[in-house]
């Protein structure tokens, strides 16, 4: 019922087990990548009769700019069709980041491997002091857990605004929409702004021109709330990026009266932005959509959404693995996987079950080819695949791009073997199919969405509703995460209560006691960031680590083919875009193609180096190490 | 319906590529061909250099040094972009994060540097360490932007190397860039290293430095801004050549150590210490390598003033100095030198510690209540010395005031 692919079944009371078949269940048949087919010069044999010459052009996206990270993407635009045909996304850099975590003490690895990812500025730290506190076994007391999710919080703050004003803001603005759409620009003009009183742009073309690069005030006020988001982070983690209070069992954040009150005058101003966040793309997102229906299948692709879940009830976590799939549904926002639109399921158990890595198309060698995997089972006896991240020991392998072969530093984690996206409206999406949230003042599932109470400050209080999107695209997914502004804020008020409750009580420890244990041990961090699924995974003995593994969102989302030749979610998004530009041949600049890429949030900089790296590089001095083929 | 056939093996092979944008006034064109079109400033207020193009690349990097700059406010980075710091030239910032145009259009910028084409002068900010390519075989490690006419991968490394001789500054940006940072640490597969070691002893800008380093990891945001402020208010006149000490720091910035401004060095001082996570004393014992490490997150806070790693908790681990991260690993274990320093501070700073708590006793009343009980319902504060302090106080209260006729 759970999986339809991997060997695994389920006996009445729910234990899983491999399906035997003779031979290795986990057997991977590599099927050629998934050719997308392209017209053909000339039109030879039995071509319609509107076939003329087929104008196909390639597109070297290198690099994709406004995202983080050195992301490039190779695409095949067919001018006659006005769509793109083909898609390679390709992840750019590689450190070896886990080389270097290993055989080191398992707390430095909070502070190494934060420093994985400068964007997700504190997501990183978090899930792997608990992945530690998990094979340490110590539980954080409840204040330890609170503050956590309010730093977490905090970092979504930073987090959302900066993509929504500066890297997916402008292309939807008056200056980039001018030269692709003019007429989209008139319209805009004459469109009267529905949420026009929650943030005061009258027309849509307002909006747009606020969403100017650099000198729109959208974007020059998101840059400063991401300030914001910095500041109340710091009240909890004291630096961002990388946080300096992150430990195993809690945070060693000295808490005073001061750091609930401070983040509270902070988070006023949350509530209000939150609000016009999600009206101003409203009415960008409908104008769009409205104009041309067409839009609608900008980066579409199927509803397939795995998620980790965040912020957890401090009542419930205990850090164990024993009792994952409780605390993990004791989560404010839940994790979970979607398969078409439809929750498979929300147990962590079954989605760390389903994962695999592959390394076909990814500038590695495949591990499982060079000896017997360390793990075949979970610390509770469910299967484990030899692709699974405990398992996975990379062999990096530089070499020349090639799109047959291999092309990317990323590698393809799949779920049940299928492709899978993840982000801030996944976690949404989840979070409202799963409706298991405690009764509380701010945010409730509707069972098709989210309703949210965003408190008063400058504007008045209000409910903000989001609806989950009947197709995935790039438009919703902006949506979607200007939503999540508040989504995050209820969680944090939340939470906020909460802290000042234990503060109340006298439970004002943060942290809990620990000796670094001498034995073998593993750990399993899930956690989310700003972008979705995150997860570390710790092996350890006689106090040093064996192996660390890092799986972050744009791991998933960037991911090249997989060995059946399926595309990962950016080429899938990217493969069938329309390009709707109303301009000459000539003049396209592909607009439609870098929304779809950017709606992704797309954050490189921990995507592309999920190496274990007990392999050996190879050391092949070459003269000139540039030359492609 | 269309006919279609495979993909070909080699794009660049089978069809023409989309044209390169080259209208200045296409907000997608590189910044570089749409700059010429701005007016110059014809301010009466203004230096010699009226722009200037900032190549901000990375190499081993993981974006953190971006962000950290996006969240500096002094001044904000939206005023140097914007011109808005009277004075200072405006600055055409190129960067993968925030740059309009991308793909061909993006690397047009850093061709045109390279090869001498700008109309205005550049500086470069690296950011992440630098990989060693000829461990990378016929691959990469960071790959940025294609050859046009040859579809060739080209690195970031590249990029340096070509564009470095013509610029007007390069500036290392955070621990990896500077010194090597974690991507350089032990076990590292790329032979990792910073910016100076690469670019050699030899190495000087067109202005004649050379390499200028901010460490930190990643580094307060204001003191990268604040330092390119600083170099252009001195290129346009207005402010003296900033100083930089024996490894190319701001020395303004890195020459006191980050225990000097500690908020919790009072107590270091009194010789009381952190036991526990989330204690309000001084966090050596925890493993804190403030005394040692030469920054300034203490006083000027992270963000705004905010924030700061042992303002608010969190351990030094060292992260702006060159040792980073080896020679401060394991990172939750004391110190060895502050068993030394640690017992003498306590032997010391305790009895100054229990002497400023009796001479505190008595400024914590005032003239009125000397001989009275606290006339308030905080019935709680005992005024009234008794015995061996109340003599204390009368002997401190004389020397303090020999010269006055000994009042009190």
């Amino acid at each position: 019922m759970c999986f339809k692919n991997l060997p695994i079944e389920f006996d009445s009371s729910g234990k899983a087990r491999l399906i035997q078949s003779g031979g290795d269940p986990f057997a991977v048949t590599t099927s050629p990548i998934r050719q997308y087919v392209r017209p053909t010069e000339g039109g030879s044999g039995g071509a319609s009769p509107s076939s003329a010459p087929p104008r196909l052009r390639e597109w070297s996206i290198d690099p994709v700019t406004r995202v983080a990270g050195a992301l490039a993407v190779h695409t095949t635009l067919d001018l006659e069709n006005r769509k793109a045909v083909d898609a390679y996304s390709m992840a750019m850099l590689f450190r070896g980041y886990e080389i270097i975590l290993q055989g080191r003490d398992p707390r430095d690895a909070i502070d190494i491997s934060s420093r994985a990812c400068g964007v997700c500025g504190g997501v990183h730290s978090t899930v792997s002091s608990m992945a530690i506190e998990q094979a340490f076994g110590i539980v954080p007391p409840p204040l330890g857990v609170v503050v956590r999710n309010l730093g977490e919080c905090a970092e979504m703050f930073y987090d959302h605004p900066i993509h929504l004003g500066l890297l997916a803001g402008p292309d939807y603005s008056t200056a980039l929409v001018q030269m692709t759409n003019p007429e989209l620009v008139v319209m805009a003009e004459q469109t009267p702004a529905k949420n026009a009183h929650i943030h005061g742009y009258k027309t849509v073309k307002d909006i747009m021109d606020a969403m100017n690069p650099l000198e729109g005030e959208i974007y020059l006020e998101a840059l400063e709330y991401t300030r914001i988001g910095r500041i109340m982070c710091t009240l909890m983690f004291g630096k961002f990026p990388h946080p300096s209070t992150l430990v195993p069992g809690g945070v060693s954040t000295t808490i005073t009266t001061s750091t609930f009150n401070e983040f509270y005058a902070q988070l006023a101003k949350i509530f209000d932005y939150a609000k016009r966040l999600a009206g101003w793309w409203d009415d960008i997102c409908d104008f769009f959509l409205e104009a041309d229906p067409a839009y609608e299948q900008v980066g579409a692709r199927p509803s397939n959404l795995i998620q980790t879940g965040i912020w957890d009830d401090p009542n419930v976590y205990d850090a164990t693995y024993k009792n994952i799939d409780t605390w993990g549904n004791a989560r404010y926002s839940a994790p979970g996987v979607i398969v078409d639109g439809k929750l498979v399921t929300t147990d962590l158990t079954r989605i760390n079950m389903g994962i695999e890595e592959f390394v076909e198309h990814s500038f590695y060698e495949d591990w499982t080819k060079k000896g017997p995997v360390a793990f075949e089972t979970d610390p509770l006896g469910n299967p484990l695949s030899p692709y699974h991240m405990m398992n996975k020991v990379t062999i990096p392998r530089p070499e020349g791009k090639n799109f047959k072969e291999k092309y990317t530093w990323d590698t393809a984690p799949r779920w049940d073997r299928m492709s899978m996206e993840t982000g801030v409206y996944g976690r949404m999406w989840t979070t409202a199919l799963a409706d298991n949230l405690q009764p509380n003042d701010f945010l409730n599932s509707t069972g098709d969405g989210l309703r949210m109470v965003m408190p008063r400050h400058e504007l008045p209080e209000m409910v903000l509703e989001w609806k989950i999107p009947k197709v995935l695209n790039a438009f919703e997914r902006n949506r979607g995460r200007a939503y999540g502004v508040a989504f995050t804020a209820s969680i944090a008020m939340i939470n906020l209560m909460q802290a000042f409750e234990y503060w109340r009580k006298g439970e004002t420890k943060t942290a809990t006691k620990f000796k670094v244990p001498q034995d073998e041990r593993v750990g399993y961090g899930y956690w989310e960031a700003g972008r979705g699924y995150l997860s570390h995974h710790l092996h350890m003995d006689k106090g040093k680590l064996l192996n660390y593994q890092i799986n972050t969102p744009s791991t998933w989302n960037a991911a090249p083919r997989d060995p059946f030749g399926e595309p990962g979610p950016y080429e899938e998004a990217i493969v069938d875009t329309p390009i709707l530009e109303s301009v000459s041949d000539d003049n396209i600049k592909g607009i439609d193609i870098l929304r779809a890429i950017r709606s992704f949030d797309p954050c490189m900089p921990c995507t592309t180096h999920m190496d274990t790296g007990r392999g050996i590089i190879t050391r092949e001095v070459n003269s000139c190490s540039c030359t492609l083929e | 319906m269309v006919q279609y056939t495979k993909v070909p093996d080699h794009p660049h092979n089978e069809n023409p590529l989309l044209p390169l944008i080259t209208d200045p006034a296409d907000p997608l064109a590189p910044i570089a061909l749409r700059s010429t079109l701005l007016e110059p400033n014809t301010d009466q207020f203004q230096g010699p250099l009226e722009k200037v193009y900032l190549f901000w690349i990375v190499g081993a990097s993981c974006d953190g040094c971006t962000i950290a700059v996006t969240g500096a406010t002094h001044p904000r980075l939206e005023d140097l972009l914007l011109g808005r710091v009277p004075g200072l030239p405006r600055v055409e910032l190129i960067h993968t994060v925030v740059s309009v145009e991308s793909g061909p259009e993006w690397t047009e910028n850093l061709r045109m540097a390279a090869a001498g084409e700008l109309d205005a002068p550049f500086l470069i900010c690296w950011e992440g360490s630098i990989m060693d390519e000829t461990y990378s075989g016929d691959g990469y490690w960071m790959g940025l932007g294609e050859d046009r006419e040859t579809g060739r991968q080209i690195t970031s490394l590249e990029w340096l190397d070509r564009m470095a001789p013509k610029a007007a500054a390069v500036v290392a940006v955070g621990t990896c860039a500077t010194w090597g940072g974690i991507p350089a640490a032990a076990n590292n597969p790329t032979n990792a290293k910073g910016v100076m070691d690469h670019l050699g002893k030899d190495y000087r800008s067109t202005l004649g430095l050379p390499v200028v380093n901010v460490p930190g990891c990643s580094p307060v945001g204001d003191n990268i801004i604040e330092t390119a402020a600083a170099a252009l208010l001195f290129l346009n006149g207005l402010a003296p050549l900033p100083e930089f000490d024996e490894l190319g720091r701001p020395a303004w910035l890195f020459t006191e150590t980050v225990h000097r401004h500690c908020p919790r060095a009072g107590y270091y001082e009194e010789g009381v210490f952190a036991e526990e996570y989330g204690d309000k004393e001084c966090l050596v014992e925890l493993g804190c390598w403030g005394p040692v490490v030469q920054c300034n997150i203490a006083e000027r806070g992270i963000v705004d003033g905010h924030g700061g790693c042992m303002n608010m908790g969190g351990i030094c681990i060292g992260c702006t100095m060159p040792g980073f991260p080896d020679k401060f690993a394991p990172f939750y274990a004391a110190p060895p030198g502050s068993f030394l320093s640690g017992t003498t501070s306590r032997a010391v700073g305790g009895f100054i510690r229990r002497v400023r708590r009796l001479t505190m006793h008595d400024k914590q009343r005032s003239v009125r209540w000397q001989d009275d009980e606290l006339p308030s319902g905080w019935a709680r504060y005992k005024t009234q010395p008794v015995g061996a302090e109340k003599a204390v106080h009368r002997f401190y209260s004389k020397v303090q005031h020999h010269n006055d006729g000994g009042s009190q």
